[in-house]
């Protein structure tokens, strides 16, 4: 019983040293602490995940349609795209964006409006862009695509409209033949074959027009659904096959006053072809219903998330806590035994009966204990949202309120969020100690703990989702406590969700890996001074 | 007097020390070099030797800090390499460099060493104020540790190590940059210490501090030169007891010294047994200044020779130390000399 008392006595004097210790050091919390929180707490809310504004020159070649139309399709495609004007001058265009006067330059086809429509081809864009950036390249590549595309899409639109002004015409025309052939078999029943003739020459006059608006129409509509991957529409089919018919009729007729000209089949013929014509221009209407934009663009997307919403400073609000955590104990852990070698303790302590394991229990508990502390502050700090009136002050500052705190949603349960700070902090002080046990002096041990910060800042899938990254280099990542750590947090706070039952494990088995990896490391130091 | 150094080797009481040709070698340089002593129970012993002459080496050697590179140590019985838990709780140990926490107060810093030895919250409250009082520190124990003064780093190390009340005490260094009065005050303490049966290894550079000692022993450059109790020291730095002449007239080497050699206690065997020391003075080296004394008296009389003064000379021990030392360092040099 004595004994026990006296090991819980030995283990206990750590405990509160450590304690004093960095409570005499408020300057170590601060850069430790606040330092980092502070940045990280100006990159959340200076950081704005919105795409640069490209300035762009659109360059189209003299003579072509688009010389004078460009700019009403390209000056208001959106706000990424600052529409600098249109050129035919190629070499001056690229001259200003070597100057950086301007980001993109937007080189347009010679005709685009005869490559789309006759040869039913994609009119090709080429963009230069100036940037040695190579995610700035992609984004230029990217919305320079995506820009283009609306471009294109403008274009066609144009082109299908007036596809559609003439499919007015086409119902017009047909009509109008439906009329002179009514009109001939008017003429015919009369028996008056010169203006039968008349009427006839008329008819075909408009079925040949009809034909050949039609068949330009029905062909600009065929591109449309070939590339949107429906098949021939219902309604240019019918236009198809109902023009095929009225033309085989249209064969039979004879012309009013020839030899074996038959006036009764004349008339039957041509009231069929009435019929077939009245169909058409019913097919042809089913044209003109259908709205040019859905033609060129039929799909719109629209995002739902089956994830609860998070701005995007709450996202990486977890991912702030860990990474603190962390880098608090991990220095912390790092600077302990450095310490108490320089100090000369380790010579004290090895002529006392304490041993290493109640170092490392007394140390832990101390560290854990403050890590806690800082750990609820910090939490508070982030999921509050209380907002404080400023009232005149904030006129100065361009706001009336400042928000106390983050407003980051905790969706899930405090148990698992403080099991999973528990388990961070219990690996990230033995990983410290670790440090600690094998470096010779303190300006070592805080080199070795920036590392692990920084690995963890690439590594841990903070800012860079773990997907991203090789799988050997994933390896680096599912060793730093981190990794773990923020994505188990992630899940309770942002998911509202029970964490991974194994990830957890993991980390805490880590956390017992560094404890026993420090505690035969110190137990060595402790056994006798190497030489 | 040899009859005591011979004590110290050949006492049937407990030996709480011992040491058997105990070497620690730091590269080619011997830092230790083949010391033996045996120290018995409730004795003090005083080391004492220049700066880098090993004593702190021995001290980490004897405590299990440093394992030996040759030679064995027991303290308490046991060799430190293999102390037990329990056993540790009976040391104290003093190391020479303020070994505490600068960001903790003079109280906290005590509190946290009376942990380490796990002695009880509550009932350490009185002691640990108590040792304060001793140390003079009584009034800055709230004070943090980097900002009191390296004298009072030294009493505030030595009451942490008082704390638990140890029964074998290793002070290195103890009284290093305390004003005279207080380190007399540590010294009687210490004698109360062994008054009460405890064992002191203590090491100091104020060679004055060895007439506290019960056995002095004397280092240079990693060896142990001898053992000795402090008068032991004396003569055998001198080769025996010293007394000083101041004669009525000028010192003839025919009438006043010549003579001097027939006695038996006069230590002719050393090479300036007698010897002028001024115009009307000399000193003689004697084996028992206490007999000599009359003796001398007496003839002076029966010689009409007429005397000033005559009296015992005791030497300070740093003069005793340095001619010690430098006697040691001489033979050092020769027997290397000869070796090569
Ligand atoms: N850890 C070590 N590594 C290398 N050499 C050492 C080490 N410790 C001591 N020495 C050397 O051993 C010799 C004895 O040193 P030690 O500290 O024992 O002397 P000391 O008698 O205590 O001196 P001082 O009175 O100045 O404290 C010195 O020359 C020192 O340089
Ligand atoms: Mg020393």
């Amino acid at each position: 019983m004595g004994n026990l008392s006296r090991l819980f006595v030995r283990a206990s004097s750590f405990f509160s040293k450590e304690i004093f210790e960095i409570l005499r050091q408020p300057r170590l919390i601060a850069t430790l602490v606040l330092g980092p929180f502070l940045i990280l707490l100006l990159f959340g809310i200076g950081y704005r995940n919105e795409a640069p504004v490209l300035r762009t020159v659109f360059v189209v070649p003299a003579g072509s349609p688009l010389e004078t139309e460009i700019e009403k399709y390209a000056s208001d495609l959106g706000e990424q795209l600052d529409y600098r004007g249109a050129t035919t001058d190629l070499e001056g265009a690229l001259a200003q964006l070597k100057r950086g006067e301007i980001d993109l330059v937007a080189v347009a086809p010679f005709d685009a409006y005869s490559t789309i429509r006759y040869e039913g081809e994609q009119a090709v864009f080429t963009l230069y862009h100036n940037e040695i950036d190579p995610l700035q390249a992609d984004y230029v590549r990217y919305f320079g695509k995506i820009y283009i595309d609306e471009v294109n899409r403008r274009i066609l639109r144009a082109i299908t409209e007036r596809g559609q002004e003439q499919s007015i015409s086409i119902s017009q025309r047909a009509a109008s033949a439906r009329q002179n052939s009514a009109a001939m078999r008017d003429a015919l029943a009369r028996g008056d074959v010169v203006a039968a003739r008349d009427y006839q020459r008329a008819f075909e006059r408009d079925l040949y027009q009809l034909e050949t608006d039609t068949n330009t129409t029905i062909e600009l509509l065929d591109n449309v659904d070939a590339t949107l991957g429906g098949d021939a529409d219902n309604s240019t089919e019918a236009v198809r096959s109902g023009l095929q018919q009225i033309r085989d009729n249209q064969a039979q007729l004879g012309l009013a006053g020839d030899s074996n000209f038959d006036s009764d089949a004349q008339i039957s013929t041509a009231t069929q072809i009435e019929a077939e014509l009245a169909t058409l221009e019913s097919s042809v209407a089913d044209l003109e219903a259908i709205d040019s934009r859905v033609l060129v663009s039929p799909f719109r997307s629209e995002t739902q998330s089956v994830a609860p919403a998070t701005l995007l400073a709450q996202y990486f609000a977890p991912a702030v806590i860990v990474l603190l955590l962390q880098h608090l104990a991990v220095t912390f852990g790092a600077l302990t035994m450095v310490r108490e070698r320089q100090l000369g303790t380790v010579e004290l302590f090895r002529v006392s009966p304490i041993s290493p394991a109640e170092v490392l229990v007394g140390k832990y508990a101390g560290y854990l204990l403050f890590g806690g502390v800082v750990a609820a502050i910090l939490t508070a700090v982030m999921v509050s949202g209380y907002q404080l009136p400023l009232s005149g002050l904030g006129s100065l500052i361009g706001t009336d309120t400042l928000t106390l705190g983050l407003g980051v949603p905790m969706g899930g349960n405090w148990l698992y969020f403080s099991a999973v700070v528990f388990a961070l902090l219990f690996a990230s002080v033995g990983l410290g100690f670790v440090i600690s046990l094998i470096v010779d002096t303190d300006s070592q041990a805080v080199q070795y703990a920036m590392i692990v910060l920084l690995s963890s800042v690439f590594f841990s899938g903070v800012f860079l989702r773990l997907e991203t990254l090789l799988s050997y280099v994933r390896a680096v990542s599912w060793s730093l406590p981190a990794t773990y750590a923020v994505q188990l947090l992630q899940t309770i706070m942002l998911r509202g969700q029970a964490p991974s039952v194994r990830l957890l494990a993991t980390l805490f088995g880590m956390g017992v890996l560094f404890y026993l990896v420090a505690w035969l490391l110190l137990g060595r130091q402790m056994r006798y001074q190497a030489d | 007097m040899a009859t005591e150094r011979s004590d110290v080797r050949s006492s049937s009481a407990e030996i709480d020390i011992h040491a058997a040709k105990l070497t620690k070698q730091f590269g080619d340089q011997y830092a230790v070099k083949d010391v033996s002593f045996d120290i018995p129970r409730g004795k003090i012993f005083g080391f004492i030797g220049p700066s880098g002459s090993g004593k702190t080496t021995a001290v980490r050697l004897l405590t299990g800090i440093y394992p030996p590179t040759a030679g064995t140590a027991r303290v308490l019985g046991v060799e430190p390499m293999n102390f037990t838990q329990h056993l540790r709780e009976e040391i104290g140990y003093m190391p020479q460099l303020f070994a505490l926490y600068p960001d903790l107060t003079v109280w906290e810093n005590l509190n946290f060493v009376a942990s380490l030895y796990g002695m009880n919250f509550v009932t350490r409250r009185k002691r640990l104020r108590e040792l304060l009082e001793f140390v003079e520190l009584d009034k800055d124990r709230r004070k943090l540790a980097r900002s009191i003064s390296g004298g009072m780093q030294r009493r505030l190390t030595l009451a942490a190590t008082l704390a638990h009340d140890p029964r074998l005490l290793f002070l290195d260094e103890p009284t290093a940059g305390i004003d005279p009065v207080l380190r007399r005050k540590f010294w009687d303490h210490f004698k109360t210490l062994q008054d009460s049966g405890r064992t002191l290894f203590v090491t100091t550079q104020y060679v004055g501090e060895a007439a506290y000692c019960d056995y002095v022993g004397v280092m240079t450059r990693g060896q142990l030169v001898l053992v000795e109790t402090p008068q032991g020291l004396r003569k055998r730095a001198y080769g025996g007891e010293l007394v000083d002449i101041v004669f009525k007239d000028s010192v003839s080497e025919r009438r006043h010294l010549q003579p001097l050699q027939q006695f038996d206690f006069v230590q002719k065997q050393l090479p300036r047994a007698v010897q002028r020391t001024g115009r009307h003075n000399a000193r003689i080296v004697v084996d028992d200044a206490g007999a000599a004394l009359p003796a001398l008296m007496k003839w002076f009389g029966d010689q009409e020779i007429e005397i000033e003064n005559i009296e015992e000379h005791v030497p300070p021990f740093d003069d005793v130390f340095v001619e010690i030392v430098s006697k040691a360092e001489a033979e050092m040099d020769a027997a290397e000399a000869n070796h090569g």
